[in-house]
Parts: C-alpha cells; sequence; structure tokens
C-alpha cells in the first residue's frame, strides 16, 4: 500500500478527508460515493468499509486524500481557465466523469486512466475525452490506497452485504397495530370516527 | 454438508445452553455498543459501532434461532423477559462503555475470542452450527481488523490516549478469560466434534491478543486471577442494562410484529 502524505490540516484537531470510490462488481467502473475523515490510509480504508458497504454489495474501495483531487465543471472553467496549469506529479491519472444529475449517491464514474504531467494537463485531457460532461475529476494513481484483492478481504469486507439487502419503509414491522388498521377502524387522532369507535 | 446428525438428550440441553450463553454476550455487547449512537468520537465511528452491534445482534438471532429449533423459546421472548439471574452473559460485556478507549480494549478483546472460536466452529459436525458460524465469521473478522487498528492507533498515539488505553486494558483484562469458561457439558460436545475444542481456542487468542497488545501496541497485561465465578454472577451494571434494553418490549407485551 503506498503511503500518501497526508495534507496539511485546517487545524490540528481535523483528521483529513479521503473521497471513497466504490465498485459494485467486477468490470463495473469504480464511483465517487462520498467522503470520510480518518487518519491514516487503513483507516480511511475501514472506516470507508463502515460507512458505504453495510449494504448493498461491492467488491473494491479506493480511497484519495482530498488534496489529491483536482475537480471541475465547464462554467467554473470559464472563470478560472488557470485549474486547466495545475502543476503537480506527471504521471498516471485517474478520470471521473459526470454526466448526469439524475444519480443519486454517486458524484464521478471513474472512466480510465491518462498519462499526464499534472493535475492540469490530466484535467485538460479529461475535458477532451469527456466534452459534454457536466464535472471532471482528476488524480494521480500514486495517491489512491486500495482494499486487498486476496480472498480473506473480499470475504470478511464485502462477503457479508451481498446477504443484506435494502428494506422497504412498509416492510418494517409496528410494535402493536400497523396504522393503517387503525385508520379503517377510524381510531386515529384527527380523523373522522366511524360508528363503532368510541 | 452433511445431514444433520441427531443429538442425544443431553447433548441437545448442553448445546441449548451454549446457544443462550454465546447470544448473552452479543446481545448484551451490541446494547453497550448501542449506547455510542449519537455520541461517538466521530460520525464515521457512531456509523462502525451501530454497524458491529447489528451484526453482533445478528449473530444472536441465529443462536437462539437454532436454539428455538432445539426446544428453546422465541428469541424475542429469550431477549426481553429474562431478568438479570438467568442472563448468562460475561462480565467483561456488562460493565459500562467507559471511554473510547475502553470500549475499544473491550471490543478487541471480544472480537478476537469470537472470531476464533468461529473459525474453529466452521468445522463442527453439528451441520447448523457449521453454518452459522460459517456466515458470522467473516463479519467477526472484519470487527477484529477495526478494533485492533484502533487499540493500536490509541496505544500508540498521545501520552493521553495511551494512558485511557492502558487503564481500559488493566481493567478489562482481568475479566477476559470468562469468555473461554466452558459451560456444563462443554467438554461432551467438544469430544462428539459438535462444538470446537475451547482450550484450543484459547491457547491461540491468549497468543494473539498478547502479540498485539504488548508487542505492536507497547501495552502491559496485568495480572488476572486464576478462577472466575461463574457467568451466573453478574456486576450491579446489568441490571440497568436489561432494564433500559427491554422497557420497550415490557410496555408492549402484545407487540405482534418487530
Amino acid at each position: 500500500m503506498t503511503e500518501p502524505q497526508p495534507q496539511p490540516r485546517a487545524t490540528g484537531t481535523q483528521w483529513p478527508r479521503w473521497e471513497v470510490f466504490k465498485q459494485d462488481a467486477p468490470g463495473r467502473p469504480h464511483q465517487a460515493v462520498g467522503s470520510v475523515h480518518a487518519g491514516d490510509p487503513l483507516h480511511a480504508l475501514l472506516t470507508a468499509r463502515n460507512v458505504f458497504v453495510r449494504r448493498p454489495a461491492a467488491v473494491s474501495l479506493w480511497c484519495v486524500p482530498e488534496g489529491d483531487l483536482l475537480t471541475t465543471t465547464p462554467e467554473e472553467l470559464v472563470t478560472t481557465p488557470a485549474l486547466l496549469d495545475a502543476s503537480g506529479t506527471s504521471g498516471t491519472y485517474h478520470v471521473g466523469v459526470k454526466r448526469t444529475i439524475r444519480r443519486s449517491m454517486t458524484f464521478v464514474d471513474l472512466s480510465g486512466t491518462v498519462n499526464a504531467g499534472g493535475p492540469g494537463d490530466a484535467l485538460r485531457q479529461a475535458r477532451t475525452l469527456h466534452p459534454d460532461a457536466l464535472a471532471w475529476m482528476v488524480f494521480p494513481e500514486s495517491a489512491v490506497v486500495r482494499t486487498e484483492e486476496d480472498a480473506g478481504t473480499v470475504d470478511s469486507w464485502f462477503a457479508p452485504a451481498r446477504d443484506k439487502t435494502y428494506k422497504q419503509q412498509q416492510y418494517y414491522g409496528v410494535i402493536g397495530r400497523h396504522a393503517s388498521e387503525l385508520k379503517r377502524a377510524g381510531r386515529m387522532p384527527g380523523r373522522a370516527a366511524s360508528e363503532e369507535s368510541a | 454438508m452433511t445431514a444433520t446428525q441427531a443429538l442425544t438428550g443431553a447433548q441437545t440441553q448442553a448445546l441449548l445452553l451454549k446457544l443462550t450463553v454465546l447470544a448473552d454476550d452479543e446481545i448484551i455487547l451490541a446494547h453497550r455498543c448501542g449506547e455510542w449512537t449519537g455520541h461517538a468520537p466521530i460520525l464515521e465511528e457512531d456509523i462502525a459501532l451501530a454497524n458491529i452491534a447489528q451484526d453482533e445482534l445478528g449473530h444472536a438471532g441465529m443462536y437462539l434461532t437454532l436454539a428455538q429449533s432445539l426446544g428453546g423459546s422465541d428469541p424475542d421472548h429469550v431477549a426481553f423477559w429474562r431478568g438479570p439471574d438467568d442472563y448468562r452473559n460475561t462480565r467483561l460485556v456488562e460493565l459500562p462503555k467507559g471511554d473510547w478507549a475502553f470500549t475499544m480494549v473491550r471490543q478487541f478483546l471480544y472480537d478476537t475470542s469470537e472470531a476464533l472460536w468461529l473459525e474453529a466452529a466452521t468445522s463442527s459436525t453439528y451441520a447448523p452450527l457449521a453454518e452459522i458460524a460459517a456466515k458470522a465469521v467473516r463479519e467477526e473478522k472484519f470487527h477484529v481488523q477495526h478494533t485492533a487498528l484502533w487499540v493500536e492507533r490509541l496505544a500508540l498515539g498521545t501520552p493521553e490516549s495511551e494512558r485511557r488505553t492502558q487503564a481500559a486494558l488493566t481493567e478489562l483484562w482481568p475479566h477476559a478469560a470468562q469468555l473461554f469458561q466452558p459451560i456444563q457439558g462443554e467438554a461432551e460436545l467438544t469430544a462428539a466434534g459438535i462444538l470446537p475444542d475451547l482450550n484450543a481456542a484459547h491457547a491461540r487468542w491468549t497468543d494473539l491478543v498478547t502479540r498485539h497488545l504488548t508487542q505492536k501496541c507497547g501495552l502491559t497485561l496485568p495480572d488476572a486471577p486464576d478462577t472466575q465465578p461463574g457467568r451466573d454472577t453478574h456486576t450491579p451494571h446489568l441490571a440497568p442494562l436489561l432494564e433500559e434494553m427491554q422497557s420497550v418490549a415490557r410496555e408492549h407485551p402484545d407487540a405482534e410484529v418487530w
């Protein structure tokens, strides 16, 4: 596991923020699902698993420190074109693309990698590759920490979630009688009482 | 899976007791974990502890459902309608939640013991138990990673976190061996291959936690008593815990669905 440099902290009491990328199934793109605060890479991964993979299933998690991410929108590039000149390490960069506002729970889907001279160059290439995107995100491969792919990790981190499904609200039981039953019987407060209810 | 073997009457009674003992530890510790909801040091750990509590309650549910099939009571009834005199959990799990270090050290001692026991129990000749163990051990191994990481960071963190972690270990360690106290009839069930060898699990656990706590975390293990009172002897902390945990059930004795 490569140890990214912890980011400079706003205050001495705050842990850095890590963006969490989740892969739902083999062959699917990693998707940005949110973030966690954690003191170090392993802590970030464990925390991400607790927060984002209790359910539904996943097969892999990546965490990237906040300071290694560069994100922008076409509107921002009009006002702040200097973003395309942001300097940093050269090498492999991951490109994330936001294509729709109609998706809940995820921000960008990772769509592949580019070789770039720095984050600004990676952003430039991302814009060329995906000109219609609503937003782009790039970060260097060297900043990524990943869950292990051995059977033991997959089994203990991800397998349990496969058996846990979301429940619809109405599935949850209630103590005593369900409200709908009371409504039908005209026993709900504030409702017109039927003849048989006192 | 082989066909489920028939148990003798004595084996059934002993296994019922064992399943109750296992479930009681899970239920009580889950409640202590749940007490952190809304109070954990960071939101992420709030979620983590709620997850762990739910996993533990899930394990308890599996144990008690199996117990019910062997003639035990309904799981909800077992959880909510027994008083402190009938609970068979260890004193380790009923102690008040304490600070974050206390919670993490206790979870570490418990999670490691449970993970090792479950791992051994996956080889049980009694198929229903082997199946439960196979399902639960996956979650438990993750719990161990989570709490081992926390204990290490607290022990090697600041002087304050180290002091609290050592204080927690000093208080908890004398209670830990009770997790490996055999129940009546345990030896017979082990001889029949139904239960894993508790002594072997205890030895593996001692080795594992000693290495982590002393070598990796630089903590000191205090002396522990040679013998412990049984699981029917509780601290004064269990009664108020049960009172809170069971209050809703007891207010609605005719509730049909949970």
